[in-house]
C-alpha cells in the first residue's frame, strides 16, 4: 500500500485529498482524463467518464499514462476491472478517423475492419455514409461531418477528426499588448486550443475569456464570426476587441436584432440566428456570408440546440468554445464534444483566485424569518406559487437594506428573478432597475454610470445571468432565482469575481426566507458553491452585524498564529 | 524370483507378485480405490484392478502423452509389445518421455510385464478408440474393397476430406441431414464401403483406412506436453491488483447484503432469485445484472446469503454475515475465496440457456455441478506450479489441462468462466496466482487471509466532513461507525473510500430512529477529523426544529398508573428527580425526557415500569434483524478419498503379501470346520503343529467378520486360543479357535513360507 493522495472508487470517481503533499502533482496527472466534479475544502471529486477519456485521447494521452497515473497516486489497490475498462474505453477512440482523401474528399477510415462493419450497419450512421472505397474506407459527405461525429460518439466509436480546417479568408489581427499582458493561463489556453485545432476552453467567470478569444483570433489571422448570448455581451466583446487588438471599429460588425452588419469580424447573437420566420431560419446566410476562418462560441454551455445543428455544417472551420462550466442543465455535453471539440483547457476557479486574477469571494446566506401573515399566505398557497411567495416576501426588504448598508462605499448589485419584486426594491432602495425590456441604450447609460461610481446600487433581473461586465461590482445580493440552478449561480457569482483594484474581497449574499422552498433551493446553491470550494456562511438576519461591529463586513479576526 | 527361472510371469497377478513392496505401494497410492479395504492377496488385488470403474478412473487421470504410449500397446497386432519397440513406434517422442510413460502405466498396472508390455483386457475395453482410430472392419461387419489404397486414391476431394477428418482425433462422425436427397460425401463413402454405419446417425471409419491415411504416423502426431508462453508479471503488482479486486469484492458483497437486509429478495419456486430482484440490486449497486448475479452467488457460496424468513421464501443475509462484517478485511476475503473454491456451484453458468432454452437464474439449484471443486482446484493447481509472478493465459491453461486429462476434456468447459471469477475475486490476476490465491490453495482460508494481509487497508475510524455536506471516509470503515453512518447519511459512492451525504432526509431518518439534535452534533464532532462545517450544524438544527414541531409530545414521555398513590410516591421520590417528572393529570405524569430515559431512571429507582406505545400497547424490544440460517453450499467437501498414509500403505502391502504367501503356501490336507464348532481334527492338527514347531496355514475370520488367510508359527494352544507368530504380518497374535475356519500344515520346501 502506498500513501498516495488519491482514492479510486468503484463508480470511477476519484477522490483527491487536497492537503496531501502530492496533491498538486496528482491533480496535474489526472486532470487530462478526469472531470473535476466537486472541489470542496478537503477532498476533491473527479469523475472518469468515457467522454473525458476520449478527450484525453484526442489531446494525445494514451491509456498507459492514465493507468499509470491512477496506480501511482492511488492510496489503495485499484480494482483491476476498472483499469481494464479505462484501457478498453480509450482504445475505442481513434479506430475511426475522418481524413481528407486526395481523390474522394472527406472519408471515414478505419484501422479495425470489424468496427467499420459495425458502424456501417448502424441505422443511425448508415445514412451519412457514401460509397465504400475499399475495405477500410467509406466516403462521407462533407456536410455530414458534424452529424456523423455526433452519431459515432453516441454509438461509442468516437472518430478522430484529422480532416483539417480551411484557413478562411485572411485578415490581419494582432494583439495590442501595451499596458497589459496575456496571463500565463490565458496563453496556455490559446496554445492548447490552437494545437488541437478546435475545442472548448473552460475558465471561470472574470478570468478573461474574451482575451482568450481575442488571442485566438490573433493566432488565426482570419475573418472571425463570434456568437454571443445577447447584444450587451456583443458590445462588450466589441469594446474589448477594439481596446486589446489591432482591430478598429469599422472592422467589427454587429449582427443582432437591431443591426445587420457583416464585417471581417462579425459578432452575432444566438437569438438572431435562431429566429425563425415561417418555420425557416432567416439568418443562416450569415454563416456563408464570409469565408470564416474562426468561429467563437461564447458561453458554450448555453448554446441553444438549433446552433448545434448549424454548427454541424461548419466542421471544416476552426471552432473555439468559451465557457465557465461544461455542466449543461440539458446534459448535452457530448454534443459540445463532438461538434465544437474536446475540452482543450481547464483551470479550477480556486487556482486562478490564488494567482490573484479573480477576486476572493465570501458567500453568505442570510436567513429571514417570515412574519405571521406571510407564513399563513405561504402555507395556504398553491404549490406552484409557493416559491414565488417565499422568494418575494417583503420581510426581505429591511434585510436587503441592512446588507447594502454594510457596504456603503462599494458597488452593489441586487439580483432577482421576479420583476414586480425588483420594481418594488428599486423604489424602496432608490436604485434604477435593469430588466429585459430596458433598451440597450438605457442599459449602456446605466452601466456607464455604475462603472464610473455615480451609481452605487443597481437592481438587475435575469439579464445579469449573461455577459455583462461590471468591473467594480464588489457586492452582489441575490433575492430570488431560478429554482436553485447551478448555472445561474455560477454566472451570478461571476459578476463579483472580477478582481478589484485594491484586491478587496467580494461578497456574495443570498437572502433566503427560512423554512420555505426558498431555503430548500438555497441548499442546492449552497452545495454548488461549497463544491466549488467557496466558504459558505449562514447568518440569521438578526445576527447580521453592520460595518464596524464585531463580525461585520470589515471585521478582521485576530490572526490565529 | 521367477526371473531366475527365465520365464516371464504369465498373468497380471503373477506379475504383481514380482513387484517390490515399494512398487506395490506406488500402485496403491496411484489407484487408492483398490486399496480399501485391504485386498486379502494379490489375486484379489488383480481382480479389483480389473473393475471397469477403477480402470476408467485411472485412465482419466493420465495425460495425453502417456495415453499415446498405451495406444501403441493397444494397437499392436500381438498381445505384448516389447518395451524396446516403443521408440520405433513413436519416433518423435524422446526416449526418456517414453520411459516415464511406461513407468506411469506399469505403476498403475494399466500395462503389465517388464520387457514385454501387456494390456489387461479391462483397459482394452475402456479405451474405445485407441489413438483416435476406429474398430477393425471385421468388427464393424464391413467388407472393405479389395484394393483400399486404390479406392481411396480415386476419391473426389470432398469425400477424401471427410475421410481425413475422421482419421484425426475421432473416428466417429455425424451423418449430415440431407433432407432425403440421399447424397452427401459421407453417404457416398458408405455406399463405397469405406465407412461403416454404427447407428441411424453415426458412421465410423474402419481402423485400416485410418491407418492408411495416417501413413507413417499411425498413432497421430506426438502428444507432447504443450509449452505455452509463460505470462510474467511483477509479483508485487499482481498482489496489489489482487488486493484491488479483493476490496471490490468485499465491498460489493457487503453492500449487496445490506440491501437485502433492507428488502429481501423473493425465492423463486424453481429456486434462485427473480430477474426483477436482480435488476433492482444491480441498479442500486450501479453494476450490470450479470455482475449482480455473480455477487449474489459469491455471497451465497460464502454462506452469507441464504433462504430464510418466516415462510422460508426470501433470500436473506445469514447470521454468518453479522460475524463476517466484524472481521478484518483479509479474513472477510478469505471467507469469500474459500467459499468459492470449495463450492459445487458454478456461478458462471447463470444466465446461460438450458436445454429447454430457459435462462438459468442466479442462486438457482441448476448451477450445481459436483465436479466444480475438482475443476477449480486442478486449474489453480496448474497455475500454482509456476513460480510467483508467472502464470498462463486462460486459453493456454485450458490447452494444458486438456493435455493433462484428455479423457476429461469435456469437463473443462467452465474453466474460462471460473478463471474470470478468480480474477474478480483477486485469486488470479491476468493468469497469475496472487499470494492470497496461493495461500488459499495451499492451506485454505488461513493461508488466503495471510496472503492478503498487509495488502488490504486497515479500517479507519473517522470521516472528513466537508462544507458541501459530504462525509468522506478515506478507507474501509470500522463496522460500528459504518452502521451509524448508514443511519445518519446516505452512501453516494463506494470503493476504497466511502462518500456519504448528509441530507435533510437522512437527518430526519436519524431523528426518527431516536437521535436527538445534540446527539447528531456530538456524533459528527467526534467522527469527523475536520471541523464540522457550519452548514451541517444548520442543517441538523433546521431539520430538528421541524421534526420537533411535527411530533408534539412524542419526544416527551408519560408515566401513567391507575394507582394514583403510587404516582404520587414516584413524583415525591428523590431518586426519580433525574426523570424530571411533572404531574399532567391525576394518574398521568409527564417528562421532558425520552421514555427510555425515564424508564431507566424509574428502574434504577427500584420501580418496575413497562414501556407503552401511544396506542397503549406494551412496547417490546425492536425485533432482531432478519437472518437466514445458512450452511455453505459445498463447504462440506465430498467424502473424497482420504490419502493413504505411510503406515496404512505399509500395512496394506504387508497384508497383501501375507495373504499371498498364505495362498501360495503348499499345504497338506486341510481340516475344515464350521465356525463355532471346534472339531477334534482342527485341535489335533493344531496341537501337533505346536508340538512339532511346524507353521500352519490358517483360514481365519476376525471379530469384524472379514476373512483372511495366514501362515502362523504356533506357540501355544490353551483355553480355546491359539497363540502364534504371523511372520508375514510380523506380529504375535492370539487366535480364537472357534474363528478358525480351516487349518493345514505347511509343508517343508514351500518357497512362500521360506
Amino acid at each position: 500500500m502506498n500513501d498516495g493522495p488519491l482514492i479510486v472508487q468503484s463508480d470511477k470517481t476519484l477522490l483527491l485529498e487536497v492537503d496531501h503533499p502530492l496533491a498538486r502533482d496528482c491533480r496535474a496527472a489526472i486532470a487530462p482524463f478526469a472531470e473535476l466534479e466537486r472541489s470542496p475544502e478537503h477532498v476533491h471529486t473527479y469523475r472518469v467518464t468515457p467522454l473525458a477519456l476520449w478527450n484525453a485521447r484526442a489531446a494525445g494521452h494514451d491509456a498507459e499514462q492514465v493507468v499509470d497515473a491512477l496506480v501511482r497516486y492511488s492510496r489503495y489497490p485499484v480494482p483491476h476491472a476498472l483499469l481494464v475498462d479505462v484501457a478498453d474505453t480509450m482504445d475505442r477512440f481513434g479506430r475511426l478517423t475522418l481524413v481528407n482523401n486526395p481523390v474522394h474528399g472527406l472519408v471515414l477510415n478505419s484501422s479495425d475492419r470489424a468496427v467499420l462493419e459495425e458502424v456501417i450497419r448502424s441505422k443511425r450512421v448508415a445514412p451519412m455514409l457514401g460509397a465504400r472505397i475499399d475495405a477500410d474506407t467509406v466516403v462521407v459527405h462533407p456536410s455530414e461531418r458534424g452529424r456523423l461525429k455526433q452519431a459515432l460518439l453516441k454509438i461509442g466509436w468516437p472518430a478522430e477528426d484529422l480532416a483539417g480546417y480551411v484557413d478562411g479568408q485572411a485578415h490581419p489581427i494582432e494583439l495590442d499588448q501595451s499596458g497589459w499582458h496575456l496571463r500565463d493561463y490565458q496563453q496556455e489556453a490559446v496554445d492548447g486550443f490552437w494545437a488541437g485545432g478546435s475545442g472548448v476552453v473552460v475558465l471561470p467567470c472574470g478570468a478573461g475569456k474574451t482575451l482568450v478569444g481575442a488571442a485566438a483570433m490573433a493566432e488565426a489571422k482570419a475573418t472571425t464570426l463570434i456568437l454571443v448570448t445577447n447584444t450587451v455581451a456583443g458590445r462588450q466583446w466589441k469594446r474589448e476587441l477594439i481596446a486589446r487588438t489591432s482591430l478598429t471599429e469599422d472592422e467589427i460588425g454587429e449582427y443582432s436584432g437591431e443591426r445587420k452588419e457583416i464585417r471581417p469580424v462579425t459578432i452575432a447573437t444566438y437569438q438572431v440566428i435562431t429566429t425563425r420566420r415561417k418555420g425557416e431560419y432567416r439568418h443562416l446566410d450569415l454563416f456563408d456570408a464570409q469565408d470564416w476562418g474562426l468561429i467563437v462560441y461564447d458561453e458554450v454551455h448555453l448554446l441553444p440546440a438549433p446552433i448545434f445543428r448549424l454548427t454541424a455544417d461548419l466542421q471544416s472551420r476552426r471552432r473555439l468554445g468559451l465557457t465557465a462550466t461544461l455542466v449543461r442543465e440539458d446534459g448535452r455535453e457530448d454534443d459540445v464534444f463532438s461538434l465544437i471539440g474536446p475540452k482543450r483547457y481547464d483551470a479550477p476557479w480556486r487556482d486562478i483566485e490564488a494567482q490573484g486574477y479573480i477576486a476572493p469571494a465570501e458567500c453568505i446566506e442570510v436567513r429571514v424569518a417570515l412574519d405571521d401573515e406571510e407564513r399563513m399566505t405561504y402555507a395556504v398557497a398553491e404549490p406552484e406559487e409557493r416559491y414565488r411567495i417565499a422568494a418575494t416576501a417583503s420581510s426581505k426588504l429591511p434585510v436587503i437594506r441592512r446588507v447594502l448598508d454594510r457596504h456603503p462605499e462599494e458597488q452593489k448589485l441586487v439580483i432577482g428573478a421576479y420583476l414586480d419584486q425588483l420594481e418594488e426594491l428599486g423604489t424602496a432602495l432608490d436604485a434604477p432597475v435593469i430588466q429585459g425590456s430596458t433598451t440597450n441604450k438605457e442599459r449602456e447609460r446605466l452601466f456607464d454610470q455604475f462603472r464610473s461610481g455615480e451609481l452605487r446600487t443597481l437592481v438587475v433581473s435575469k439579464v445579469a445571468n449573461f455577459s455583462i461586465d461590471l468591473p467594480e461590482a464588489a457586492v452582489a445580493v441575490q433575492v430570488s432565482g431560478t429554482f436553485g440552478s447551478r448555472q445561474e449561480e455560477a454566472q451570478r457569482l461571476g459578476r463579483v469575481l472580477r478582481p478589484k483594484a485594491d484586491g478587496r474581497q467580494a461578497h456574495f449574499y443570498t437572502v433566503v426566507s427560512r423554512d420555505t422552498l426558498d431555503s430548500e433551493y438555497a441548499a442546492h446553491r449552497q452545495r454548488f458553491l461549497a463544491e466549488q470550494g467557496y466558504a459558505y456562511t449562514i447568518v440569521d438576519a438578526a445576527d447580521l452585524a453592520g460595518p464596524g461591529e464585531v463580525n461585520g463586513p470589515d471585521w478582521v479576526d485576530e490572526p490565529a498564529d | 524370483m521367477d526371473r531366475m527361472s527365465g520365464d516371464r510371469p504369465a498373468t497380471l497377478a503373477a506379475w504383481l507378485r514380482t513387484r517390490s513392496d515399494e512398487q506395490l505401494s506406488a500402485l496403491l497410492v496411484a489407484r487408492p480405490d483398490v486399496a480399501r479395504p485391504a485386498p486379502s492377496d494379490v489375486v484379489a488385488l488383480a481382480s479389483r484392478l480389473a473393475v471397469p470403474v477403477s480402470v476408467d478412473r485411472a485412465l482419466d487421470e493420465l495425460d495425453a502423452a502417456t495415453l499415446q504410449v498405451l495406444d501403441v500397446v493397444l494397437l499392436a497386432d500381438t498381445d505384448g509389445v516389447p518395451a524396446a519397440d516403443l521408440p520405433a513406434a513413436l519416433p518423435e517422442v524422446p526416449d526418456e518421455m517414453l520411459g516415464a510413460a511406461v513407468d506411469r502405466l506399469t505403476t498403475r498396472a494399466l500395462l503389465w510385464g517388464d520387457e514385454l508390455l501387456h494390456a489387461p483386457d479391462p483397459v482394452r475395453r475402456s479405451v474405445r478408440y485407441p489413438a483416435g482410430l476406429g474398430r477393425r472392419a471385421v468388427e464393424l461387419r464391413l467388407t472393405l474393397p479389395a484394393d483400399v489404397p486404390a479406392a481411396i486414391g480415386e476419391l473426389p476431394t470432398e469425400e477424401r476430406e471427410v475421410l481425413e477428418r475422421l482419421a484425426g482425433d475421432r473416428p466417429v462422425g455425424h451423418l449430415p441431414d440431407t433432407n432425403g436427397s440421399g447424397s452427401s460425401p459421407a453417404r457416398r463413402l458408405l455406399q463405397r464401403g469405406l465407412l461403416a454405419r454404427i447407428d441411424a446417425l453415426n458412421v465410423e471409419l474402419p481402423r485400416e483406412i485410418g491407418l492408411l491415411l495416417r501413413g507413417d504416423r499411425p498413432f497421430g502426431p506426438p502428444r507432447l506436453r504443450p509449452e505455452p508462453a509463460v505470462v510474467q508479471r511483477d509479483p508485487a503488482t499482481v498482489d496489489r491488483r489482487a488486493a484491488g479486486a479483493a476490496m471490490e469484492a468485499i465491498g460489493r458483497v457487503g453492500e449487496l447484503l445490506v440491501l437485502l437486509e433492507e428488502e429481501p429478495a423473493g425465492l423463486l419456486r424453481s429456486g434462485g432469485i427473480g430477474v426483477r430482484d436482480q435488476k433492482r440490486l444491480a441498479r442500486a449497486l450501479h453494476v450490470s445484472e450479470p455482475e449482480a448475479g455473480w455477487l449474489l452467488e459469491l455471497a451465497h457460496l460464502a454462506g452469507l446469503l441464504d433462504v430464510g424468513g418466516p415462510h422460508r421464501d426470501e433470500w436473506l443475509p445469514s447470521r454468518a454475515f453479522d460475524l463476517w462484517r466484524e472481521q478484518d478485511l483479509p479474513a472477510r476475503w478469505a471467507t469469500l475465496a474459500g467459499g468459492w473454491l470449495d463450492s459445487v456451484r458454478l456461478p458462471s453458468l447463470a444466465g446461460q440457456r438450458d436445454v429447454s432454452g430457459k435462462a438459468v437464474n442466479a442462486l438457482s439449484p441448476d448451477l450445481v455441478r459436483h465436479t466444480a471443486p475438482a475443476i477449480r482446484r486442478s486449474a489453480l493447481a496448474a497455475l500454482a506450479e509456476y513460480p510467483a509472478g508467472a502464470g498462463l493465459a486462460p486459453d493456454d491453461l485450458v490447452a494444458l489441462l486438456r493435455w493433462r486429462t484428455p479423457r476429461r476434456a469435456d469437463r473443462l468447459a467452465p474453466v474460462p468462466g471460473l478463471l474470470a471469477e478468480a480474477a474478480r475475486l483477486g485469486v488470479v490476476v491476468e493468469g497469475v496466482l496472487s499470494t492470497g490465491g496461493r495461500g488459499l490453495l495451499a492451506t485454505g482460508e488461513d493461508g488466503a487471509a495471510d496472503g492478503m494481509r498487509g495488502l488490504l487497508p486497515d479500517p479507519v475510524d473517522h470521516v472528513l466532513a466537508q462544507p458541501d455536506l459530504s462525509l468522506v471516509a478515506p478507507g474501509p470503515l470500522v463496522a460500528e461507525l459504518a452502521d451509524t453512518l448508514a443511519v445518519v447519511a446516505d452512501i453516494e459512492s463506494s470503493g476504497g473510500a466511502t462518500v456519504f451525504r448528509v441530507s435533510e432526509a437522512s437527518v430526519r431518518r436519524a431523528l426518527d430512529s431516536g437521535w436527538s439534535a445534540t446527539d447528531l452534533h456530538d456524533f459528527f464532532a467526534r467522527a469527523s477529523r475536520t471541523p464540522v462545517p457550519q452548514a451541517l450544524d444548520y442543517l441538523i438544527d433546521d431539520v430538528a426544529r421541524q421534526h420537533g414541531r411535527l411530533r408534539v409530545g412524542a419526544i416527551e414521555s408519560y408515566v401513567r398508573s391507575d394507582d394514583h398513590g403510587l404516582l404520587s410516591q414516584v413524583l415525591g421520590d428523590r431518586r426519580t428527580a433525574a426523570a424530571e417528572l411533572r404531574r399532567l393529570a391525576p394518574g398521568v405524569l409527564i417528562s421532558g425526557l425520552g421514555a427510555d430515559e425515564v424508564l431507566t431512571v424509574l428502574r434504577e429507582a427500584g420501580y418496575a415500569p413497562a414501556g407503552e406505545s401511544p396506542g397503549g400497547a406494551v412496547l417490546t424490544r425492536p425485533p432482531a434483524r432478519p437472518r437466514a440460517a445458512a450452511r455453505r453450499p459445498g463447504a462440506a467437501p465430498p467424502p473424497a478419498a482420504r490419502p493413504l498414509g505411510g503406515d496404512e500403505l505399509a500395512a496394506t502391502v504387508r497384508e497383501i503379501r501375507a495373504g499371498d504367501a498364505a495362498l501360495a503356501a503348499r499345504r497338506g490336507e486341510a481340516v475344515r470346520q464350521i465356525p463355532g464348532v471346534t472339531t477334534a481334527g482342527t485341535l489335533e492338527l493344531l496341537s501337533r503343529a505346536v508340538r512339532e514347531g511346524v507353521p500352519v496355514w490358517l483360514g481365519y475370520v476376525d471379530a469384524q467378520g472379514s476373512g483372511s488367510q495366514r501362515v502362523v508359527q504356533p506357540v501355544s494352544l490353551a483355553g480355546g486360543f491359539l497363540q502364534g507368530y504371523d511372520e508375514r504380518r510380523g506380529e504375535h497374535r492370539t487366535f480364537a479357535v472357534h474363528r478358525i475356519t480351516s487349518v493345514a500344515l505347511v509343508e517343508e520346501g514351500d518357497p512362500a513360507a521360506s
